[in-house]
């Protein structure tokens, strides 16, 4: 134990007496964690996001598709989908965009036949009555409005239409609620100019999971023109694209990779005259090969660890208080699917373990073969 | 005579098998005696910090037995080589070989790291012989900053440190100056006269002929050529 103590000692002073070397290692490694972490919190987060906001999704979307086009359909037709057994409801869904010339926003329009329960509210109420709305914060800090406040719209035939807000949310997850505005269901059949047979979609929800696809089957075939959507069809299409916007990123995440490499290349490849010469005393003096490795290893887990921890505690405050804002660039892709909003922390540990085995561990090892191979020669070779 | 160190047809071929193989000692058989100054000398080439480095174990002969306290060390795995080299032997090397970026209080205690000794003791030990020394004023200085005197005394008491009975100096007066050499010389003969088996390996004739030396090993061409004082 004293043993072990003494020579982790002696690792740490070499760190400080080789300052400038390590130092540059720890930069170049930290800023290779932290580019990493980042996006892999990034792409986390987003997925959690959307797990969390399809979760809630019903378990099958009815729409009518017209020439390819996505259509209003018909609000009758749920009598006959409630009569397909296993089905335990449909309910109408209205929703559209709005696009706000003044603030250049588009905002996601709701309208309420009923309270929605995944919509939090942080202040105030939901709408109980025409002529009320409640708006997500980034509608809120656009238009500069409070609850009590009014808020004005064109409607489908240039009219104006008054609302007042009742209520600001605050949902656990920004993505779904940012650039929401929900109201009752007359208001917005008004604002999306949907005629009072028609509905945005269908919502149905079903007793057993498993029938869904069988579900799905009877309605296509029965309503002519109707296209299902099953919950599950939805997060596949949208892992697939977090998968695939990963991907790119990590193609921009090359450069500071290959740095990283050269770097530990040039560890693994050679130790300076000066290192050489300092295993060769240390072993003359009664050092042996293991306390020589145990020490060189103590050098490296200490830079390994520094900067591992380093690198992730900066991706986090990047990501989580700075909104990604130095990768945002290579991202601008990202807006198109998702307006600016607040990301909500997610620590995964199996990403930090899996990088963790995947930097760590390696650069750990690669950098002390150099001095095992010296360390296992001869000590007679420093006096000559 | 109570011999504590012995060699028995020992060679030692550097590079065998390559094209630049180089047979640097061949059928070395000499004996010490515990507590007796030897003088291994000879020309430049001859086999002496080879035959150094091969009694201190700092590498293994190519052929034959070397026995250290009767016992032959010769074919022990490495970690009892290590052992070895820091229990028995102190090594006092031609260009002092300290560790640069250290203080000399870190490099006189730097053997003892790898035992379990406690830190506070080996901090004690070191201590102690710093002011036999004389260098507790300059205990704190890197010893890059030391003067070269300074840096030889701080290399003898790193030898000392782990209390060897043995100690090797390798041409311990090459870089040295009169003054330091003589200076040199009789802390080893001091060491001498408290029990330490001393081997010096040089050829400077500033060390030849003094009365405290048992026994003179005259090397040629990696053989022994003579031996002279020996009882
Ligand atoms: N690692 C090595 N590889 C090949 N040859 C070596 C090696 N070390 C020493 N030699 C050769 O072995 C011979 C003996 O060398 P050694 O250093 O023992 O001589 P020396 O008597 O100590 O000389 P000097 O007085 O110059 O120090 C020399 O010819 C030298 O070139
Ligand atoms: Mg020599």
């Amino acid at each position: 134990m004293e043993r072990h103590k003494k020579i982790l000692e002696y690792s740490l002073s070499s760190l400080s007496r080789r300052k400038y070397k390590n130092l540059s290692i720890i930069v170049v490694y930290t800023l290779m964690v932290a580019f990493m972490a980042s996006i892999l919190f990034m792409t986390h987060s987003f997925k959690e996001e959307a797990l969390s906001v399809f979760t809630n999704a019903p378990d099958l979307i009815v729409q009518k598709v017209t020439g390819g086009r996505h259509d209003l359909i018909p609000v009758d037709y749920i009598q006959f989908i409630e009569k397909i057994p296993g089905v335990k409801s449909a309910t109408p869904r209205y929703w559209g965009y709005y696009y706000d010339a003044t603030t250049d926003g588009t905002y996601t329009i709701i309208g309420l036949t009923e309270n929605r329960e995944e919509l939090k509210l942080v202040r105030g109420a939901m709408p109980a009555s025409g002529g009320e709305c409640a708006i997500g914060r980034g509608i809120m800090e656009a238009r500069m409005a409070y609850i009590g406040g009014e808020i004005l719209f064109f409607d489908s035939k240039r009219e104006v239409l008054t609302l007042s807000i009742a209520g600001i949310f605050e949902a656990e997850s920004d993505l779904l609620t940012n650039d929401l505005i929900v109201m009752r269901k007359e208001d917005s059949l008004r604002l999306l100019g949907i005629p009072d047979n028609k509905a945005t979609d269908l919502a149905v929800e079903v007793y057993n999971e498993t029938e869904v696809n069988t579900i799905a089957r009877k309605i296509t075939f029965n309503l002519h023109g109707t296209r299902p959507i099953t919950k599950n069809e939805i997060l596949r299409t949208y892992d697939s694209l977090f998968n695939w916007r990963a991907g790119m990123i990590f193609a921009v995440f090359i450069g500071p990779l290959a740095a990283f490499c050269i770097l530990v290349w040039d560890k693994a490849t050679g130790l300076s005259a000066e290192e050489r010469k300092e295993i060769g005393i240390l072993k003359a003096i009664g050092w042996d090969s293991s306390d020589i490795l145990e020490q060189k290893l103590y050098e490296g887990a200490a830079i390994s660890l520094t900067s591992f921890l380093t690198g992730i505690i900066l991706a986090y405050i990047h990501i989580y208080f700075f909104d990604a804002s130095f990768l945002a660039p290579a991202l601008k892709g990202w807006s198109v699917l998702f307006p600016s909003y607040r990301l909500m922390p997610q620590i995964n540990l199996y990403h930090i373990f899996s990088m963790f085995f995947l930097i760590v561990v390696p650069y750990t090892a690669v950098t002390i073969i150099p001095s095992w191979k010296v360390s296992v020669t001869d000590p007679d070779v420093v006096m000559r | 005579m109570d011999t504590i160190i012995k060699t028995t047809g020992i060679s030692k071929i550097y590079n065998p098998g390559m094209p630049d193989e180089m047979r640097a000692l061949s059928d070395i058989n000499i004996e010490i005696g515990r507590e007796e100054i030897a003088l291994l000398k000879g020309p430049s080439g001859s086999g002496k910090t080879t035959l150094l480095s091969l009694i201190g174990c700092m590498s293994r002969p190519s052929e034959g037995s070397i026995f250290i306290n009767g016992k032959d060390v010769a074919g022990l795995p490495e970690r009892f080589l290590a052992e070895i080299r820091r229990k028995t032997f102190g090594f006092i090397f031609q260009h002092f070989n300290l560790i640069r970026g250290l203080s000399a209080l870190e490099n006189i205690m730097l053997p003892l790291y790898p035992t379990n000794i406690k830190i506070s003791e080996i901090r004690e030990r070191t201590e102690t012989i710093i002011m036999d020394f004389g260098l507790l004023d300059k205990k704190k200085t890197l010893v890059e900053r030391l003067s070269g005197g300074e840096q030889q005394r701080t290399a003898i008491a790193r030898a000392l440190i782990g209390n060897p009975d043995i100690i090797l100096a390798d041409e311990p007066t090459a870089h040295l100056d009169t003054k330091l050499s003589e200076e040199l010389l009789e802390i080893l003969f001091a060491l001498n006269k408290k029990g330490k088996t001393i081997i010096i390996a040089t050829h400077d004739p500033f060390v030849y002929g003094r009365d405290m030396i048992g026994r003179i090993i005259e090397m040629r061409d990696g053989t022994i050529q003579e031996v002279t004082g020996s009882s």
